[in-house]
């Protein structure tokens, strides 16, 4: 069932275009509705390419056309369940009249033969008898005849009254013998010439038999035999005689035995013609027989009778007429008999249509006035056959008769159908018509009853089928519309999900284009601001303006550059470096700049890596740099007060962290529990990590904030997620940070994650997958044990003083701690009170030291000529007033036992340096301490010491001092700029932040040169030179530095010889102007206008496009460059053999004029310092050229430098650039001076 | 017409391009660039550009109009458009160049050949421009003006 409604489905819907069919419209509908849900995919295929164009117009409509879809669907189900259930109804309905026709015509037609048949022999037989009466009725009248005639022959010419009588008697005897011999004979007549008549008569009903004869009297054979003569001519006139004659004559009945023809009674008189009728001459009147049809007085049946003249042989006339009668009582007995069975009614008509015989009882004569008459068939008393004979009238008029047969199947007569079938029997003189009317319901009344029933059968069987199969339909189509629903839905959610999908694959697209937009007109805005603080005429209001300016373009560039770097992560466009980098000293870098605004925060920011850490990794710098720097600006957001700790250690490494110590003791318990499950991840980590010597690097970020609910652990790595809704308000931020970190985090191959920690705020761990150089694993082990140092840490911030007091521990160094002044008073007095006699002042506090204290410091005074580092935190000193002074003429008693170091804050105001200096403490650091620095200080002390023992044993020296003795170690976060300035796309961020803390920082080094306070100034720009070149050296080994930096000095001496020579304002711009303080000299700005960067240096600009080339050419000339400019990338090869061969290279060369040099220094000197390549050229591009030149160089020592020079801005294109074995990386168009420091780099390092 | 009224035309005009982000800061670069040892060097630098759009443009039109593109080599040249023309500053050129090949990265012929024309118009627009600034500036010289500097105000 279910599969034929399908069928049906499916056919509805292959036949419905064709709108032929009365459902077409509705079918059309459903197709469409069909072709509707198809839509979609189609759409989906199409969409991707002209989204762009017409997405909103699309994305309306696709609303559009979703909103209506409910309603459509429900629609088009219902007209398919309509149509469908229409279609079974036909079918149903052609199946059951098909077999109810298929089961009735065969039977009507069989029984309809059969019932003709029973018809036609039902007539036959009726009419058969009649035949049979009218052969036998011929036979008897011709026996009769014969008979007469040999009488009249025995008997010929009766002349005497006798001979006439013994005539009669024979006639008599012979008659009577036929008579009795023919039952069926109603009677037999003689009528004689001379009006004697002699008949037999039967009466069938009183079953009496009579002799009637005429009285002799009245005849005379003479008589008669005169007018015999006339006979034939007066044939009219013997007529009338003899009926005249009759009817003066006497007939007599005479009742007589039926068997015997004895006489059984009196001869009666009877009127003539009375009982019969007495076949005279004029029934002869042609001399032949003659038919016809009379009715008698005492019978209700018509009787046929025949007439015969008599021809007298001799004379040729007639002498009688022979007469005999046959009632037709017992044809109508036989119909009767026949039609009994069958109830229906024959009837006999003569052509005229007076009846002869009927099937039934009812008469067949009227007795009129003139006595019985045959009555007519129309005017029968029996009503059927009365109107069979009205229905054969009407429907083929009189002459019915003519045609032979008619058979008439369904007359209607009265209320009853009736077969009808006639018979025309063509009787010579008396034509005879055989009517049978059978009704119908007699042959066919149960075949009819039967069809009716099997109608009534089928048509209920098929409603039943019909409502059966419309539930089913319903019911089937119900599921199929209920998953055609679902199935829209599916679509409609897939459809959502695309578009979804898609909009935020657009806006990730958007967001990327726009921030690429809004970056270009920032780093203009920055650039010109860059020249703007360059320039000499600004008021100090001015410049603090623009400064401010800088900085808020450059939080404004920060912030774009996280959506970019959002957008691109999501986007799947980032891909992170790989290059080496010191971990640490980004680290460091990171968190002087953090600092500066923690102790706006009264915050401490503290920077705890273990010594384990390798130091130099392989990764993303910038990248890395992005994720702590993230981190801490958010936690220092949330951070009122307290702390703010970076914790690193390596997990690769096999010592337990536990052992490095680097932990507070108050957070030990909790760890073991950490490490476990650190160890757990660890361990298949280490497993993937080993073969690339990759590294598990755990970080913590470790702040004393207002904490973030765990419920919100996960969701604060979000996109737009923050903790609370009202930090918007209160701490402003995107919401960006955590996200970028997070992703970041896990590109690197680690995970991020928020930990319990005890106490408030919050804890972050994450630890990354970095790889470790091969050579850079070596770490060094600062090992100061040897010589007994003893640092007093006298630091306000509580957390930094207990890390650094148990690392310096650890590297065994005595660390006594101080909070607050009164705690260092009293412990200098301790220590020194043994050794020297001090001066009382006034500043001594009377509190006790503990006895923890004190057994340390009972060590340290055991030890054998200590060296004592003070480490003085200047938040130490009440500044507010003039007491600071007081507390360090304190001090400087103890001047001569320990070196001071200093730890200035960032705001520490200059009269307070000044003092400080003027006292000869010359150790100045700037907040916060960590390791590196510390080092510093000791290394700085103990090169210190060994000078004044040197001193000592050159005892009659003087002692100058020397600058270099003179450090003031201001250790600052620029070191790291050049470092990681490569000057790409993506470490564009690092180099954006550290301007910012390098602006800082600027400021704080304008002071003390505007101050006039040159000696200092000169060792500031010295140091930072020292510094700077140390990142150059890559620092091998740390201990090396300090003694280097004598040598690095005076090389760079020339360097930076020109403005320290010059005036103070000279020398301000320059520290002022620069970005990098070591290239800031370098800058061609106009007021430099003489100085040349880049004098002497030959480059090679290898450049498609004329104008860059020529742009670059400029450019670089004006720097004092010699240019030689080729075309393409063959050339550019070409031209570098052919100076490697000594020869001179004209071809491609345009420039070639300006090559001022001669030949001989070209030989001389390697051919070109550098190559600036561009990416994209025609013939070879940069790539390959630099493949092909690289490949040229590989014997040789030589190393030309190749910048790449492209317009594709994504870090992948640098990958691709470093890959061929090109050194750096510029866009297009070309910055000014991001050329400059990466061509000084490169030729610097190399020179 | 004065000098003066001239100089001043010249720095409004100048400024109007920038506003109308015709030109970016690379061609005040350019402009700095410029002094006594190349006196000529950004009409130099500019109708280079000129030459190599034109040149350009035309391959790029009958590339398009073949009857297979090869948005391969149309890229390469629609690159080198964008190169120079960011390295004259010629901003809108630049940004129709953008545009362009995110569709040719497409492959989308129809898009090409709008696109093509969208950089069409905004290089003639760049070089109408420029070419009124150098009758402008020209004008000032023949006058016996100096043609200011940009001041660096946008």
């Amino acid at each position: 069932m279910a599969e034929k409604i399908e069928e049906i489905h499916s056919r509805s819907c292959e036949c419905s275009p064709t709108p032929s069919t009365p459902m077409g419209t509705p079918l059309r509908k459903v197709l469409d509705r069909i072709s509707g849900f198809a839509t979609p995919w189609k759409r989906g295929g199409t969409a991707p390419r002209c989204r762009r164009i017409f997405h909103r117009d699309v994305e309306r409509e696709e609303f559009q056309h979703a909103s209506t879809h409910c309603l459509s669907s429900y629609y088009s189900v219902f007209v398919a369940r309509l149509a469908i259930m229409v279609m079974l109804a036909i079918l149903i309905g052609l199946l059951t009249i098909l077999t109810w026709h298929f089961t009735k015509s065969y039977t009507t037609r069989s029984l309809n033969g059969l019932a003709y048949g029973l018809r036609n022999e039902l007539l036959q037989r009726p009419i058969v008898r009649m035949w049979n009466i009218l052969n036998s009725t011929s036979e008897i009248t011709t026996a009769q005849l014969k008979l007469s005639e040999y009488v009249f022959r025995r008997y010929n010419n009766p002349d005497t009254q006798a001979e006439q009588v013994e005539l009669y008697e024979a006639m008599r005897d012979v008659t009577w013998a036929l008579f009795a011999s023919r039952k069926a004979l109603n009677a037999i007549t003689i009528n004689y010439r001379n009006g004697f008549v002699q008949a037999f008569h039967r009466d069938h009903r009183s079953n009496n038999t009579f002799y009637i004869y005429s009285d002799l009297v009245n005849y005379s054979i003479s008589a008669s035999r005169s007018y015999d003569i006339n006979m034939l001519s007066e044939h009219q006139g013997w007529k009338d005689q003899s009926i005249h004659g009759n009817v003066s004559a006497i007939w007599y009945q005479e009742p007589l035995d039926p068997v015997t023809g004895e006489k059984m009674g009196k001869a009666k008189p009877i009127p003539p013609d009375d009982q019969i009728n007495i076949a005279g001459l004029e029934q002869v009147p042609d001399g032949v027989a003659s038919w016809h049809v009379a009715v008698s007085k005492y019978t209700d049946s018509p009787l046929l009778s025949a007439a015969l003249p008599v021809w007298d042989p001799s004379n040729k006339s007639i002498v009688a007429v022979v007469g005999v009668t046959t009632a037709l009582y017992s044809v109508g007995q036989l119909m009767k008999e026949l039609v009994e069975v069958h109830s229906g009614h024959i009837y006999l008509t003569s052509q005229e249509g007076y009846l002869l015989a009927t099937s039934t009882n009812a008469s067949l004569v009227t007795n009129s006035t003139k006595g019985p008459k045959l009555m007519m068939a129309v005017d029968s008393e029996d009503h059927i056959i009365q109107m069979g004979a009205r229905w054969l009238q009407r429907a083929y008029g009189n002459n019915f008769s003519q045609s032979n047969e008619i058979h008439a199947e369904s007359a209607r007569l009265g209320r009853e159908q009736y077969y009808i079938d006639s018979f025309f029997l063509k009787l010579k003189r008396l034509p005879l018509v055989g009517v049978i009317i059978i009704p119908r319901k007699n042959i066919m009344g149960k075949v009819d009853e039967r069809a009716f029933k099997t109608l009534v059968i089928l048509i209920s069987a098929s409603l039943c089928i019909l409502f059966i199969g419309c539930i089913c339909i319903f019911i089937l189509t119900n599921g199929v519309s209920k998953e055609m629903k679902l199935r829209a839905e599916l679509i409609s959610h897939l459809d959502a999900r695309r578009r979804a999908e898609a909009s935020s694959n657009y806006k990730s697209q958007f967001l990327a284009n726009m921030s690429h937009e809004l970056r270009t007109p920032m780093a203009a805005v920055i650039g010109l601001l860059d020249i703007l603080i360059c320039d000499d005429c600004l008021t100090n209001e001015q410049y603090g303006t623009v400064t401010q300016i800088r900085k808020c373009s450059t939080a404004l560039l920060r912030l774009l550059n996280n959506i970019l770097d959002l957008s691109k992560v999501e986007s799947g466009k980032l891909v992170l470096e790989e290059a080496e980098f010191d971990l640490g000293r980004e680290l460091e870098g990171l968190v002087d700049m953090f600092s500066v605004q923690c102790i706006n925060h009264n915050v401490e920011t503290v920077l705890d890596l273990s010594d384990d850490m390798p130091k130099l990794v392989r990764g993303d710098s910038a990248r890395v740099v992005q994720i702590f720097a993230n981190l801490i600006s958010n936690s220092l957001k949330f951070t009122t007060s307290g702390h703010v700790i970076l914790r690193g250690w390596c997990e690769n490494s096999n010592n337990s962290f536990i052992d490095t110590g680097k932990f507070a003791l108050d957070q030990k318990k909790s760890w073991p529990t950490h490490k476990a499950k650190l160890k757990r991840q660890g361990s298949h980590m280490k497993k993937a990590s080993k073969k690339e010597n990759k590294m598990i690097l755990q970080f913590e970020v470790d702040d004393t904030g207002c904490g973030i609910d765990p419920s919100k652990w996960e969701s604060v790595f979000e996109s737009f997620e923050q903790a609370d809704p009202s930090t918007t308000r209160t701490h402003g931020g995107t919401g960006l940070g955590l996200c970028i970190v997070r992703t970041l985090v896990n590109k690197m191959g680690g995970e991020i994650k928020v930990v319990k920690k005890d106490g408030p705020g919050t804890l972050m761990r994450l630890y990354l997958l970095l790889s470790a150089p091969v050579d850079g694993i070596e770490q060094y082990q600062v090992d100061f044990s040897k010589h007994s140092l003893v640092a007093l840490l006298a630091l306000r911030g509580g957390m930094g003083r207990l890390i650094m007091s148990q690392w310096l521990h650890k590297i065994g160094v005595f660390t006594i701690e101080a909070s607050e002044w009164n705690e260092l008073t009293q412990i200098l007095r301790e220590l020194f009170s043994a050794r020297i006699s001090v001066r009382n002042n006034g500043f001594d506090a009377q509190c006790s030291l503990s006895e923890h204290l004190k057994t340390k410091l009972q060590n340290i005074q055991e030890m054998r000529n200590p060296v004592f580092v003070i480490v003085v935190d200047i938040g130490l000193l009440d500044l507010s007033t003039d007491i600071w002074k007081e507390q360090l003429n304190f001090l400087d008693n103890f001047f001569g036992k320990a070196k001071f170091a200093w730890m200035l804050n960032h705001d520490t105001s200059n009269a307070i340096k000044m003092e400080l200096r003027s006292k000869g403490h010359i150790l100045m650091v700037n907040l916060p301490l960590y390791k590196s620095k510390m080092i510093h200080i000791l290394e700085a002390v103990i090169k210190e010491r060994n000078v004044e023992l040197q001193k000592k044993n050159l005892n009659g020296l003087r002692t100058t001092k020397e600058g270099d003795l003179h450090e003031c170690l201001e250790i600052d976060a620029t070191h790291f700029d050049i470092a990681s300035s490569d000057d790409s796309d993506t470490s564009e961020m690092a180099s954006s932040n550290s301007v910012g803390g390098g602006d800082k920082r600027r400021e704080r080094t304008r002071k003390p040169c505007s101050s006039g306070y040159q000696k200092i100034n000169n060792c500031l720009v010295e140091l930072t030179c020292t510094h700077s070149k140390e990142n150059y050296l890559t620092e091998r080994d740390p201990c090396h530095v300090r003694p280097n930096s004598h040598d690095v000095e005076d090389e760079e001496a020339s360097l930076s010889a020109e403005p320290q020579g010059d005036n103070a304002e000279c020398r301000e711009r320059h520290l002022g102007s620069s970005r990098l303080t070591l290239q800031g000299n370098l800058y061609s700005n106009k007021a430099v206008n003489e100085q040349k960067s880049l004098e002497g240096l030959r480059i090679l600009l290898a450049e498609d496009t004329p104008v860059l080339q020529r742009v670059a050419t400029i450019m670089l000339e004006k720097m004092g460059a010699t240019v030689i400019a080729v075309g393409d990338g063959l050339q550019a090869v070409d031209a570098l053999n052919c100076m490697l061969s000594a020869e001179d290279c004209g071809r491609g060369s345009l420039f070639e004029d300006r090559n001022t040099r001669s030949q001989a220094e070209i030989r001389d000197s390697p051919p070109y310092d550098l190559i600036l390549m561009d990416c994209q050229m025609p013939k070879m591009d940069g790539y390959e050229a630099t493949k092909v030149i690289r490949k040229s160089e590989a014997g040789t020592e030589l190393h030309i430098p190749i910048v790449a020079l492209t317009a594709h801005a994504m870090s992948s294109d640098e990958a691709k650039c470093l890959e061929v074995g090109m050194d750096a990386y510029l866009t297009k168009p070309i910055d000014y001076k991001l050329m400059v420091s990466t061509i000084l780099s490169l030729t610097k390092t190399t020179a | 017409m004065e000098v003066g009224q001239m100089q001043s035309r010249l720095a409004d005009y100048t400024k109007s391009l920038f506003m109308e982000g015709i030109l970016d800061a690379q061609f005040l670069q350019l402009q700095q660039l410029q002094d006594e040892s190349n006196p000529d060097f950004v009409v130099e630098v500019v109708s280079l550009f000129f030459d190599d759009s034109e040149k350009l443009l035309n391959d790029i039109a009958r590339a398009l109009d073949q009857q297979c593109v090869d948005f391969k080599k149309i890229d390469a040249h629609v690159h080198q458009l964008k190169g120079s023309s960011s390295s004259v500053g010629a901003q809108r050129v630049k940004n129709a160049c953008v545009a362009f090949r995110n569709f040719c990265e497409e492959q989308n012929a129809e898009e090409s050949r709008r696109c093509l024309q969208q950089v069409k118009q905004e290089y003639y627009l760049v070089k109408n421009k420029l070419e009124t600034l150098f009758t402008l500036e020209q004008q000032i010289v023949a006058a016996g003006g100096s043609v200011p500097m940009i001041e660096l105000s946008f």
